[in-house]
């Protein structure tokens, strides 16, 4: 049965903000846009974060769903139409006037819209193309805009949003084909690939002609992003980190961002309830990962293989390679490539930068490389300074590791190195369902 | 023979004017030195002088360092003559005297191995630091006439670093951002440009009316920000790390 009252604002911005949060990416980065002397609102290159919450995440877009009623069944969603949950939408006017008021008062930098679907995908991207239109248009904001594509969407709203937007992205939800079918019945993959790649071919072109006029329109100039969720399908993290390769080198998108599964809903084909909350471990190591491939010059293969297919634990993935890469090692800070500094333990790519400035003007020791940045207590195993190692060490895996750990780093929550050698865990046990093969046949469009 | 200070005022110009007069001294082959006001740290074998400040002198070594070290040696100056730490001005005045030995002056801020220059990158960034946080961290409300009204309580002088960004984001707005440790304003009005006031009347804050929406809205933000926690990830370590305690009392959602 279906009873409808008013509700306030301050009601609909609760539900639509709770509905919201499992909604992983919020920056605001990757458009410079200055004031054009009329309206309100700019973009900074690098993003503005304007507050954090409880979790420590960044608040810095006005993140809300337009509606949360949905005619989708995903089993991972609070949203889901099975679900007995208050629904309600927000009108056009609402969601610009929120996003104006918090503006103005340097709140947010600007306003994350995604949407539950809404009798169609068409139906809804309407509602959201009115809104984003209003907003650039009738109240002159200038700031970030971030939308969510519906999956199925047709081309024509896609386009029209991109045009106005500074950044969207459709979310993969999971990593592979099977899972999705398994626990989002009425996405498939297709769905989400196909508007993907329209928005990558869009932007494209609009760079082209770019070139050509000044003042072309910008199409979604800060690029697209996606995000899956882990921890509900028994994927390896080998298998994700080969889905996320495909789609920085396929699909030329600017993130990919990780989102540790909570359990909201009971289902029969969500993993059990086990207490542990969400692999929040999993996800920081999945993230770092995505670093080393985005600046790093590391491939997915490197990080991790087949026989070896989830994270080391205690190490991060770099460290881990670096200890089962020891022939690489020890490097010559004076000498070496901006490739392989960038692979040594402690050695950041900013601090590989400044290294390759430094030597040109004289040879550096430890100590200049203390005051570069760089974290010698992890680094001194893997480094010679004009031949030299900083202490006598051996270049020994078991050696090395002992002594990584004996740093005092705080080590992730819930983990003791205490007596243990790094080898002996591992994140799941469970690791070889699917394999690679079928990471590959579903990111095939 | 006694080394010459001058003292100065803790202000852009104070500081470039002492460091003029010092810097003539230095040419006279004499020893010389700047003591900004608040210090009063008195050294053996010193003259303490006070300062004639201008805006012709402030001017003229602006100019010089523009012209010798460059454009990006000066903005690292300028930044850390904001800073709160009151040896900057023997700091700023080291950096200026290490790179007039160096053969290409506009290199100086490579040279991080000269204790003046690392200390003046150091200054430098942290005012930085500061001011992009607070761009950030502002929270403004609006005040019963439309104004935008905002206080800070920053470590160190950030006004001037920030009231572009804000320029130009509000073109349209009439806003004010007060710096309560410094008794100092930043005012912008609409369509125009901005100017920094700095409070000779005792600005009693509690004279303040805001407007009536603003307390809907404030709410509004504190509800939205409790509800996209998500619980089940609680971090407040981590949240602590990313926006420290002593930014919170100026927050509305912290307030």
């Amino acid at each position: 049965m279906r009873i409808q009252e008013e509700m306030s604002l301050n009601d609909k911005l609760n539900i639509l903000t709770d509905a919201a949060k499992y909604d992983v990416a919020c920056t605001s980065s990757g458009v410079e846009r200055r004031n054009n002397g009329t309206g309100m609102g700019n973009t900074k290159v690098a993003g503005l974060c304007h507050s954090f919450s409880s979790d420590g995440r960044c608040i810095s877009l006005l993140k809300i769903l337009f509606t949360n009623e949905c005619v989708y069944d995903c089993k991972y969603c609070l949203n889901r139409r099975s679900n007995d949950v208050k629904r309600t939408s927000f009108t056009p006017d609402e969601v610009c006037r929120l996003t104006m008021e918090f503006y103005r008062r340097n709140y947010i930098e600007g306003l994350f819209l995604s949407s539950g679907v809404m009798r169609s995908p068409d139906y809804t991207m309407e509602l959201i193309y009115a809104t984003i239109y209003k907003l650039r248009n009738e109240h002159n904001f200038q700031g970030y805009i971030h939308v969510k594509g519906i999956p199925g969407a047709s081309k024509e709203w896609i386009t029209r949003i991109g045009f106005l937007v500074d950044r969207m992205s459709i979310n993969l939800e999971l990593p592979t084909a099977t899972s999705l079918k398994l626990l989002a019945p009425h996405k498939t993959r297709e769905a989400i690939l196909k508007p993907m790649r329209l928005i990558q071919n869009k932007s494209l072109e609009s760079k082209q002609e770019l070139i050509t006029y000044r003042n072309a329109p910008q199409f979604v100039p800060g690029g697209q992003s996606t995000q899956m969720i882990i921890g509900a399908t028994p994927e390896s993290d080998h298998q994700i980190l080969q889905v996320t390769e495909s789609l920085y080198q396929k699909f030329q998108l600017k993130r990919v961002f990780y989102s540790a599964f909570v359990h909201v809903n009971e289902d029969k084909n969500l993993p059990a309830r086990t207490g542990e909350g969400p692999p929040l471990l999993r996800e920081h190591r999945l993230y770092q990962a995505d670093w080393l491939l985005r600046y790093y010059q590391f491939k997915a293969s490197e990080i991790l293989s087949e026989e070896e297919p989830n994270f080391n634990v205690l190490f991060d993935p770099k460290c881990n390679w670096a200890l089962k890469n020891l022939g690489h090692f020890p490097v010559e800070i004076n000498s070496a490539s901006y490739h392989m500094l960038l692979r040594v333990p402690g050695i950041g790519y900013t601090s590989a930068t400044r290294i390759v400035k430094a030597r040109r003007l004289g040879t550096l020791d430890f100590n200049d490389l203390k005051k570069i940045g760089i974290v010698l207590k992890r680094a001194l195993y893997f480094i010679t300074c004009n031949g030299k190692m900083m202490y006598p060490t051996k270049i020994d895996e078991d050696y090395i590791s002992r002594n990584l750990l004996n740093t005092k780093e705080r080590l992730p929550a819930g983990i003791s190195a205490d007596g243990m050698t790094y080898r002996q865990m591992s994140l799941f046990d469970d690791v070889n369902f699917g394999g690679i093969a079928d990471v590959k046949k579903s990111l095939s469009l | 023979m006694l080394k010459k200070v001058y003292r100065c005022s803790d202000t852009v110009t104070g500081i470039f004017s002492g460091i003029h007069d010092a810097w003539l001294t230095k040419n006279r082959k004499e020893e010389a030195g700047i003591q900004i006001a608040g210090d009063d740290e008195v050294t053996l074998f010193c003259e303490y002088l006070d300062t004639e400040e201008s805006n012709k002198k402030a001017l003229a070594v602006e100019g010089m360092i523009k012209r010798y070290l460059g454009y990006a040696a000066y903005h690292d100056i300028y930044q850390a003559c904001l800073s709160f730490d009151l040896k900057k001005g023997e700091t700023i005045l080291g950096t200026i005297a290490a790179a007039k030995e160096l053969t290409d002056s506009k290199k100086i801020m490579d040279h991080l191995s000269n204790p003046y220059v690392h200390t003046l990158f150091y200054l430098s960034r942290n005012v930085g630091g500061e001011a992009h946080n607070l761009t950030e961290f502002i929270r403004f409300g609006e005040l019963a006439n439309g104004v935008l009204y905002a206080k800070i309580t920053p470590k160190n002088q950030v006004l001037s670093c920030i009231a572009p960004h804000f320029a130009d984001r509000f073109p349209e707005e009439n806003f004010m951002i007060y710096d309560k440790t410094h008794k100092m304003f930043v005012v912008k009005e609409a369509k125009k440009q901005w100017v920094l006031v700095q409070d000779e009347f005792g600005f009693a804050e509690a004279t303040l009316e805001y407007s009536a929406e603003e307390q809907v809205y404030s709410a509004l933000w504190k509800d939205f920000v409790s509800s996209i926690a998500i619980k089940e990830r609680e971090n407040r370590r981590c949240q602590m790390q990313h926006l420290p305690l002593w930014y919170r009392g100026n927050m509305t959602e912290f307030c």
